[in-house]
């Protein structure tokens, strides 16, 4: 990721901010920045999001295809992540430089939905053994500003909202041939249970204490941290550390305790914004015109 | 408002994958309404609706413009051809629906549009801002489109409202739907826009009471659903589909048998055995040419072609009752010969068209509901309804089928329109060529705008570009009255032992340039139509019988391949360039003839003839030798009444040697350009190939051989032709040129292709043994394949351009598709007018003449009468007819016995012809035996007759 430099006084300021509950922005240690999200921008995809949190912004697209189950899981469909740092971040992800960050927050994102309590693969079989549908989640980040764990997250749970899976009905079978039959209405689709679906939550600790949704600049005076993985109904389903730094086992309990209990509040708000957006009908998309 | 939207629908690959698809769908605010009387809308001069319209509607008598559904286009296009309608708004949604559902309809109202500018108005809707709609959730596509339809009504009904606000409320413009979907009529009436039923609407038009005849059957047919349905049903789509792909149901071409209507058979691709089908369940309502799904019976209910011969020949309409066809059928013989069987479950595309044909006298000529009979014999009868049955029961009319459901007999149609009184001969022509689908329309502004103009000569620059060979003694050969004189030749002596010899062919390509109307036009009418007394051209006559007909003494543009050859006919040098020429004198193929054999001509054109025509005979026999085949199918020609244009006498073509002699040279000059051009361009070289018969197609060849006691070996064509050189008999004379007829019809059609689509191997062409060539179709410049086969040569010798449709080998095989197509048409449309001609020369006459029997069928016997090239049946037994008298089939032979007389295939037998006038109406060639003498079969022989020779011995009674 991109190192931000500061002076040691700076690092300083920070520290003595974070130790007083008064960040440089003003907030609580606990506190997030503002959010910005919209839905549905990308018309060809199954389901889009975007999410602006301060200065980290992702695109998110989900694309449904259908393809032939795993053997080991015959039963289900399944989910795929892929990220893409764009060089419009930094310049650092030119050519190949993203690469690693992109990985990185790949496989936490396959390792954190790979619970059973998060989404309910199962929905996605169309014909046991023979087809489902695959998700492909393709996620591009535009800018960095900070806690991208918990921004793609976030932007992943809005995409995967609002994925219409057309509805297709196994019409015959011939052989060992499946006769698909796609709906001619489009508007006859169906949609995941996205409630348990978890968000990313990411620990930094500074000095004695931890706070959430760090800056750039805190997460340049931080040396060890927590991403917490945590379902709609509270669950932790994964958890890695970041940074170079040891945590003592007292304080990493504790921090994976508020952990859950933020992405808990996280999740319920954004599932109220996302009903919110999507009862309030259609509207003019903003996209990127702002 | 967003004037930007987008459509978004998901569509499933053949590979299975589901896709979403988004189209950005942009709207306009600049989109007028075409009203006279709007003052709103910036429209300049294309104002198509009335200011005031005039109703003739009893129904809607206020001033109104007509909307009008997608299944009026699609279930009532005849009825819109009239001319009754008038201020028709067609919207966009309508059009774009009817094209998804029926090309051919699309056709049809893009043509009515284009003819009636003034009458139609094409609304964009979908692209204007106020009248575009998105579907709504849980709606169908078709309900969307109706809602589009009348979210456009209402939106012209307000608009136009604020032009009109002073008018009196009686003159308002109303706009009124014509819908026949009663959901949307009921919808639309409660959305109040008046909405009616078309066949409602057009029963109210006072001014025009016939066009109600015109209204589609479909929906009269109310109470069809009551009855007992006489067919099997068909299957689902999806059903047939899966069928297919597992290999349970086979898709082919349905084609009724000729013969018999009861019979028919389906070509599956790819497989050398059609199916056959057998019986009204079996056939399951499918009409010739049909694309079908045919399930195979199990093996042991596998039967073989009946042998006889079968017509619907209810001459009274029979109801909707299918006769006993078991006694119709029964007769085929079980064990030997069997077929795949099969029936048909469902037609995966119609293939009708409209059928020119006549009405069959009904019982009640009161009655609406009548038969219709069509030309075309494969097709079977219309059931029609029309109350002007009296006055078309003398004419030719042109039905379009409908539907054909379970419980009819026969498929429903309507009338479309009458051609005129039968038997006349600009009807009947009129009917031979829509049936053959010739394009006949005069040539339009557009493509006569691309002739040259007149008077022409040729400029200097152009003389300067070709090569000048005016000097040269060119003369042309071709038959009496010909006037498209498109090759000339020249013959002249080098030295004693080298020849020059050349090969000129009118230059089209010179005026035809690529891409032009003109051009088009050509491409699409594909080959000149030869009709006995008409020409059907592909270019305008300026073009074919002036500018590129290589006229004596006058200077021609032309296109020369001109051989250097040794006495014995071998060539040294071949070279091809264009050239200006004079012809010296146009010969007739009788008086080229003459100047031969007359010693006493010795001027320089009659010694080139002789030079060609020595020279000729030993190519062909240089290419006998390689087996080339020599067949036959009888050619005659009518002698015209140059008053009434009549037929008044029918001679057989003589064969001259001056015929072969042309032919020879053409053919020479086919094979050096097909090897040039394969040269330059292997990958797109027009050319034309006749494929290697399967050795299937010979057996009823081989078996005609046999009950003549001839061994005929099929196995290549050398063999073949060496064996009907054989296959003579001293006392038939006819034999073998009647084997020869066979061997025709065993042979496979020849076609165009673009070299790049064949393997090379297939190149080869059987009947003239020629490893590659060209267009071997021998009048040079009536086709459009030779004027391809110009501009290739043009450019392989650097006298012109290529163009990119030129070289692109998918360009040029569709264009030969095209060609094949026109030009298989336009042979069975010459063999129809040839069949017109034989009639109205019978018209007043009967004639007793030999004829041959060319195949002997179970219930009658197939005859040829040479003299007429005309062919007939003579029936032997009729299903309640027990008055004639009994015949024993033997079907091994195949022979009819018949007391002791046996009759078998090739014997000579004289027949009686005449013209069958039973019913003024339908009229047809009846042929009936006069000698042998068969108590109650024979007819007595004619005082007239003038044959001398006397039947042969073997068919006298006698012993």
């Amino acid at each position: 990721m991109a190192e931000i430099l500061l002076s040691e006084a700076e690092k300083a300021f920070i520290h003595h901010g974070v130790q007083d509950d008064l960040r440089c922005d003003g907030r609580t240690r606990l506190g997030y920045r503002p959010i910005i999200l919209e839905t549905g921008l990308v018309s060809n995809a199954s389901g889009s999001s975007r999410l602006r949190l301060a200065n980290s912004d992702v695109l998110v697209g989900v694309k449904v295809e259908l393809a032939s189950p795993l053997s080991e899981k015959p039963l289900e469909g399944r989910l795929e992540f892929f990220v893409d740092c764009s060089a419009n971040a930094t310049p650092e992800f030119e050519g190949r430089g993203g690469e690693d960050l992109a990985n990185e927050i790949c496989r936490f994102l396959q390792m954190s939905y790979m619970s059973g309590d998060t989404i309910n693969l199962s929905e996605l079989s169309v014909l046991a053994g023979q087809q489902c549908w695959v998700l492909y989640v393709d996620i591009l980040i535009l800018e960095c500003g900070g806690n991208l764990y918990d921004t793609v997250s976030l932007a992943v749970k809005s995409a995967l909202y609002t994925t219409q899976i057309p509805s297709i009905k196994v019409a015959t079978m011939d052989g060992d041939q499946p006769e698909l039959e796609l709906s001619e209405d489009p508007y006859d689709t169906k949609r995941l249970n996205t409630q348990n679906v978890p968000c990313l939550v990411t620990l930094m600790k500074i000095g004695n204490h931890y706070l959430v949704d760090p800056t750039p600049e805190e997460e340049c005076c931080s040396s060890s941290g927590v991403v917490v993985a945590v379902s709609g109904s509270k669950k932790i389903t994964a958890v890695r550390k970041i940074g170079s730094g040891s945590l003592h086992p007292e304080s990493l309990v504790s921090m994976l305790k508020t952990a859950s209990e933020v992405g808990a509040v996280v999740n319920k708000i954004l599932m109220k914004k996302l009903l919110e957006e999507e009862t309030a009908g259609k509207t003019q998309k903003v996209g990127f015109m702002r | 408002m967003d004037m930007l939207t987008s459509k978004i629908f998901l569509r499933k690959t053949k590979r299975g994958k589901v896709l979403k698809v988004v189209r950005e769908h942009y709207l306009r605010d600049d989109l007028w309404c075409g009203s006279d009387l709007c003052k709103k809308c910036n429209q300049e001069n294309s104002e198509v609706l009335d200011d005031a319209p005039l109703s003739s509607s009893t129904l809607c008598a206020c001033p109104h413009y007509v909307v009008v559904d997608t299944n009026v286009v699609l279930h009532q296009i005849d009825v819109l051809e009239s001319p009754a309608w008038k201020n028709v708004i067609v919207l966009q949604t309508v059009l774009e629906e009817t094209r998804k559902r029926s090309t051919n309809n699309f056709k049809k109202l893009k043509e009515i549009m284009a003819t009636r500018k003034d009458n139609f108005y094409v609304f964009v809707n979908e692209h204007h801002k106020d009248t575009y709609v998105e579907r709504n959730p849980g709606e169908s596509a078709n309900d969307r489109n109706d809602r589009a339809i009348r979210k456009a009504c209402s939106w012209y009904q307000t608009h136009l409202e604020e032009s009109q606000q002073g008018r009196d409320k009686k003159k308002k413009i109303q706009i009124i739907l014509l819908t026949q979907d009663f959901k949307n009529r009921e919808q639309a009436l409660k959305e109040g826009i008046p909405a009616y039923k078309v066949d409602e609407y057009v029963k109210s038009l006072k001014d025009f009471p016939d066009l109600q005849e015109k209204l589609a059957a479909s929906h009269s047919e109310d109470n069809a659903e009551n009855r007992e349905p006489l067919f099997p049903e068909h299957w689902a789509p999806t059903r047939i589909m899966t069928g297919i792909k597992s290999g349970k149901l086979l898709q082919g071409i349905f084609h009724c048998s000729r013969e018999n209507f009861l019979e028919g058979s389906v070509s599956v691709e790819g497989q050398d055995k059609s199916i056959l089908l057998q019986g009204h369940a079996s056939l399951n309502r499918a009409v010739d040419g049909d694309i079908v799904a045919v399930e195979l019976l199990p093996e042991d209910k596998w039967t073989s072609p009946s042998g006889i011969v079968l017509e619907d020949q209810e001459d009274q309409d029979p109801g909707d009752q299918i006769e006993k066809e078991e006694a119709l059928l029964s007769n085929s013989a079980k064990g030997k010969d069997r077929q795949p069987t099969g029936k048909v479950v469902g037609i995966i595309r119609r293939k009708w068209r409209q059928y020119c044909g006549i009405l069959l006298p009904s019982v009640l000529a009161e009655g609406t509901r009548h038969l219709f009979v069509p030309a075309e014999r494969k097709i079977p009868k219309i059931r029609i309804e029309t109350r002007q049955a009296a006055t078309l029961s003398s004419q030719k009319i042109i039905v379009a089928i409908d539907s054909w459901p379970r419980t009819s007999r026969y498929p429903l149609g309507h009338f479309v329109r009458a051609l005129g009184n039968i038997g006349d001969k600009d009807t009947e022509n009129e009917v031979l060529l829509l049936e053959h689908d010739v394009p006949h329309h005069s040539f339009p502004e557009t493509v006569l705008a691309c002739l040259p103009s007149m008077p022409w000569t040729i400029s200097q620059e152009e003389v300067k570009r070709r090569e000048d060979l005016r000097n040269l003694d060119i003369c042309s050969v071709d038959p009496p009255g010909c006037t498209d004189i498109d090759d000339a030749l020249h013959f002249r002596e080098l030295s004693p032992n080298l020849y020059e010899i050349g090969v000129h062919i009118a230059d089209v390509s010179h005026f035809v340039r690529p891409d032009t109307a003109l051009d088009k036009e050509a491409a699409n009418r594909g080959t000149t139509v030869y009709l006995v007394d008409r020409r059907i051209d592909m270019v305008p006559e300026l073009l074919s019988s002036n500018l590129c007909s290589l006229r004596p003494d006058q200077e021609r543009l032309a296109f020369s391949v001109i051989w250097e050859v040794t006495p014995n006919a071998e060539i040294k040098k071949t070279r091809f360039t264009k050239s200006v020429i004079r012809s010296r004198r146009a010969f007739t193929y009788a008086e080229a003839q003459c100047s031969i054999d007359d010693p006493l001509q010795q001027n320089e054109l009659a010694k080139s003839l002789r030079g060609l025509n020595k020279l000729a005979k030993i190519m062909k026999k240089n290419r006998m030798d390689k087996g080339a085949l020599q067949l036959s199918s009888p050619e005659i020609r009518f002698e015209v009444s140059t008053e009434t244009n009549d037929p008044i006498d029918v001679i057989s073509k003589p064969m001259l040697d001056t015929n072969s002699m042309v032919e020879e040279f053409m053919l020479l000059a086919n094979i050096s350009v097909a090897e040039h051009i394969f040269k330059h361009f292997p990958e797109c070289a027009v050319l034309r190939r006749h494929p290697v018969p399967p050795e299937s197609n010979f057996e009823p060849f081989l078996k005609a051989g046999k009950t003549q006691g001839f061994t005929l070996d099929v196995s290549s064509n050398k063999a073949l032709a060496a064996s009907l050189d054989a296959a003579v008999k001293p006392d038939n004379v006819y034999m073998n040129t009647m084997l020869r007829i066979l061997a025709t019809r065993c042979m496979m059609q020849a076609v165009y292709f673009s070299s790049g689509t064949v393997a090379p191997v297939d190149f080869y062409h059987y009947g003239l043994a020629a490893p590659i060539i060209l267009i071997s179709h021998l009048p040079f410049a009536g086709l459009y394949a030779d004027l391809l086969v110009h501009r290739l040569l043009a450019v392989a010798i650097g006298a012109d351009v290529t163009y990119a449709d030129l070289l692109d080998r998918k360009c040029v095989q569709q264009l030969c598709n095209n060609l094949n197509y026109r030009h298989k048409m336009s042979q069975y449309a010459q063999r129809s007018s040839v069949a017109l001609h034989t009639h109205l020369f019978f018209r007043h006459r009967v004639q007793d003449e030999d004829a041959y029997v060319l195949s002997v069928r179970q219930n009658a016997l197939q005859v040829l009468i040479p003299k007429y090239g005309l062919e007939g049946s003579i029936y032997l037994k009729e299903k309640d007819e027990d008055s004639k008298p009994a015949f024993i089939y033997n079907p091994d032979v195949p022979s009819q016995t018949c007391g002791n007389i046996t009759i078998r295939t090739f014997d000579r037998i004289v027949v009686q012809v005449s013209l069958d006038s039973k019913y003024v109406q339908h009229q047809k060639i009846a042929v009936h035996l006069v000698q042998p003498q068969i108590a109650g079969l024979s007819v007595e022989a004619i005082k007239t007759v003038n044959d001398s020779e006397p039947i042969p011995k073997k068919l006298k009674a006698g012993k």
